[in-house]
């Protein structure tokens, strides 16, 4: 069995699970004010289209990643104005956005870098690994947790933060108020419609983040489509967590392994596409386990029925 | 004539939809240094500037309102059915499985195909359904999940064990379907094939079934007001069935639809990576999930794409602009449903 879980598993998990749990924390935060964002995917992949376009064209990985982040922030606003101010069914604009961003990369890639499909520059620089002083020597854990990108360490230390942020202080509180019964919290004085925008940024935020560990951690370059469906993992991680950062955290660690996990039975003669599969079943099946109980049927609530 | 100026209000905002995105197109185009005029000549004629291109976009158009049409009655009843790609690449590779083994006079194989695909959609549809009535368990994200499961599942029965060993074909495909089982081609030497006659009538059954039949009702009611709909005594769980299982066989129909009469075998990612799936989501969008409307969208978007390989063939623009133009127009869509909502509101005030 040591050939099927051992050091790089646990290593591979980590890598893979950082594009989910940012995207699931910025699903948690969007959750949390009553907005289901299913425009997570699309958020991602501009991130990830963005973060490549930034280091092409400023050359310096952190400016790519500054540049990523505002450039979902942007995007994300579409969300914010059409579901907040237009009131428009936010499962609606999730879906568009998600084709937006789809059409809008695909005509990006084609006509700033004219390549279809997918585009690669071996000169460019990815994200840097880090290895932490003492941690690395450590024997297991120091294979595991160490020579990762800064964005890995970034996605637990926000999870915690938002943890933290979320229950302990006031304006958290006030976020809350916010998606539980904006009525009410309206009453109270308290500006709901710019604690959504704000949590619809944050999510744009963590997604653009998601975005340029997709493109720059692991391999410099953008495909088409690369997200393949992790938004929408990062979305069932929303629910299994309970929009809970540490719920969240736990959830997407999960699918992290199953990724990892599958990557690893490849090597054992099973035909691909099965293995491909497994992350897709698990997560239909862990959503059997655990039921999305209170915030988004809130949230669904808030804005009305369900359609 | 309240009915007739509804109709044609209804009409005008898709057209403004159409207009808001071809600007955008419009913008894309300038930013890349070519003329918008030429290359929306190159467009229309590239989808409809003779017979053969015309009879193209319609080609296009058959596997996307028939996806399109599920969607429409299922967000009608209020489920976001997002799994159209898998339902349909389901009912292709079913009706491929058939077509190739069960033996027969052609028009008999090819009937049973066209149903067997219907079944094998519906069920695969009916099973997300299932699992939100029985287990509560989020149909948007369930359906979308099922997405990757059909398709890897498709990809590989015919990378293994249906795989075509004749010729050099290093391609994942089924052998090829015989020809008695083809889907009858409706002009001699033209693409266009019998499945857009049935998408034609599906869509004008669905608008009937929709408007004028009492389950056709319920759905409604359940979609505009679930609360009011339980009260009247409409059983969601009955609903979610008859709903997913129709949306369903539509989405495996436009699957079996493309495999007889378009591929004549199931090729791998030949039914996914065209975005048969989304293009219909996208159409039912735009016509408010209008059956009648849906067709008329789908003709649009296919004629969108279509005209944008016109445009990719004769002038520098890439074809992905017609991409471009098929977000905003949505995007513009869904911010309507906001408007509508604000107007509402203040009727209510």
């Amino acid at each position: 069995m040591d050939q099927l879980f051992d050091v790089s598993l646990f290593n591979s998990m980590l890598r893979i699970v950082t594009p989910i749990l940012l995207a699931a924390l910025g699903g948690a935060i969007c959750a949390r004010v009553g907005l289901f964002n299913v425009g997570l995917e699309g958020l991602v992949l501009v991130g990830a289209f963005s973060a490549i376009l930034g280091n092409h064209l400023l050359g310096n990985v952190w400016l790519a990643i500054l540049f990523a982040i505002v450039c979902v922030m942007l995007f994300s606003l579409i969300f914010a104005y059409i579901s907040i101010n237009l009131r428009a069914n936010v499962i609606v604009v999730g879906i568009s956005m998600n084709f937006l961003a789809a059409g809008l990369t695909t005509f990006c890639l084609r006509a700033i870098f004219d390549v279809k499909g997918a585009y690669y520059d071996k000169n460019m620089m990815g994200l840097p690994k880090w290895d932490i002083p003492v941690i690395k020597d450590i024997p297991v854990l120091g294979g595991i947790v160490s020579g990762h990108s800064p964005l890995v360490y970034l996605a637990f230390f926000a999870a915690i933060l938002m943890q933290i942020y979320l229950f302990k202080t006031v304006s958290g509180f006030r976020l809350r108020a916010a998606g539980e019964n904006p009525v009410a919290a309206q009453s109270l004085g308290i500006p709901v419609r710019r604690i959504q925008y704000g949590a619809v940024l944050m999510s744009g935020v963590l997604c653009g983040l998601a975005g340029a560990q997709l493109s720059l951690g692991q391999v410099t370059m953008f495909t088409e489509g690369m997200t393949a469906g992790r938004g929408f993992i990062a979305l069932v991680a929303t629910m299994l967590g309970q929009s809970n950062p540490i719920g969240v955290v736990a959830s997407s660690l999960l699918f992290g392994f199953m990724d990892a996990f599958s990557i690893r039975l490849q090597g054992f003669a099973l035909p691909a596409q099965f293995t491909q599969m497994l992350p897709y079943i698990v997560t239909l099946v862990a959503m059997f386990f655990f039921k999305d109980r209170s915030y988004l049927k809130d949230a669904q609530r808030a804005n009305g029925s369900s359609r | 004539m309240t009915r007739l100026k509804r109709n044609l209000f209804a009409l005008l905002q898709p057209i403004i939809a159409v207009i808001i995105g071809l600007l955008a197109g419009a913008i894309a185009i300038v930013l890349l240094g070519d003329s918008v005029i030429d290359t929306y000549a190159e467009m229309w004629n590239g989808a409809f500037g003779s017979f053969y291109f015309l009879t193209n976009t319609l080609t296009r158009a058959t596997p996307i309102i028939l996806t399109g049409l599920g969607v429409a009655l299922a967000f009608r009843a209020g489920f976001f059915n997002m799994g159209s790609t898998g339902q349909m690449v389901l009912g292709g590779l079913a009706a491929a499985i058939t077509a190739l083994y069960l033996p027969g006079p052609g028009w008999m194989v090819l009937v049973v195909s066209l149903v067997v695909g219907m079944a094998i959609g519906g069920l695969w549809s009916l099973f997300a359904g299932y699992m939100d009535a029985k287990f509560g368990i989020n149909l948007l994200i369930s359906t979308l999940l099922l997405n990757y499961i059909a398709s890897l599942f498709a990809g590989y029965m015919v990378a293994f064990p249906l795989k075509d060993q004749s010729g050099s074909a290093a391609m994942a495909q089924t052998p090829m379907i015989d020809k008695s089982i083809w889907l009858p081609k409706l002009f001699s030497g033209m693409s266009l094939h019998a499945g857009f006659i049935l998408a034609i009538v599906a869509a004008i059954a669905l608008y009937i079934f929709i408007q004028k039949s009492v389950s056709g009702y319920e759905i409604r009611m359940l979609g505009n007001n679930p609360f009011f709909a339980a009260y009247g005594g409409v059983k969601r769980g009955r609903m979610m069935v008859v709903a997913m299982l129709t949306s369903g066989a539509l989405a495996g129909l436009a699957g079996a639809g493309e495999v007889l009469g378009t591929q004549h075998r199931y090729l791998d990612g030949a039914l996914a990576s065209a975005d048969y799936g989304w293009s219909g989501i996208m159409a039912t969008l735009l016509a408010s999930s209008n059956p009648l409307g849906t067709a008329v969208a789908g003709i649009l978007l296919a004629a969108l794409q279509t005209g944008a390989m016109g445009v990719e063939r004769n002038t520098n623009v890439p074809l992905e602009v017609a991409s471009v133009i098929q977000a905003v127009l949505t995007l513009f869509v869904s911010a309507r449903f906001g408007y509508a909502f604000l107007k509402r509101r203040k009727e209510k005030k």
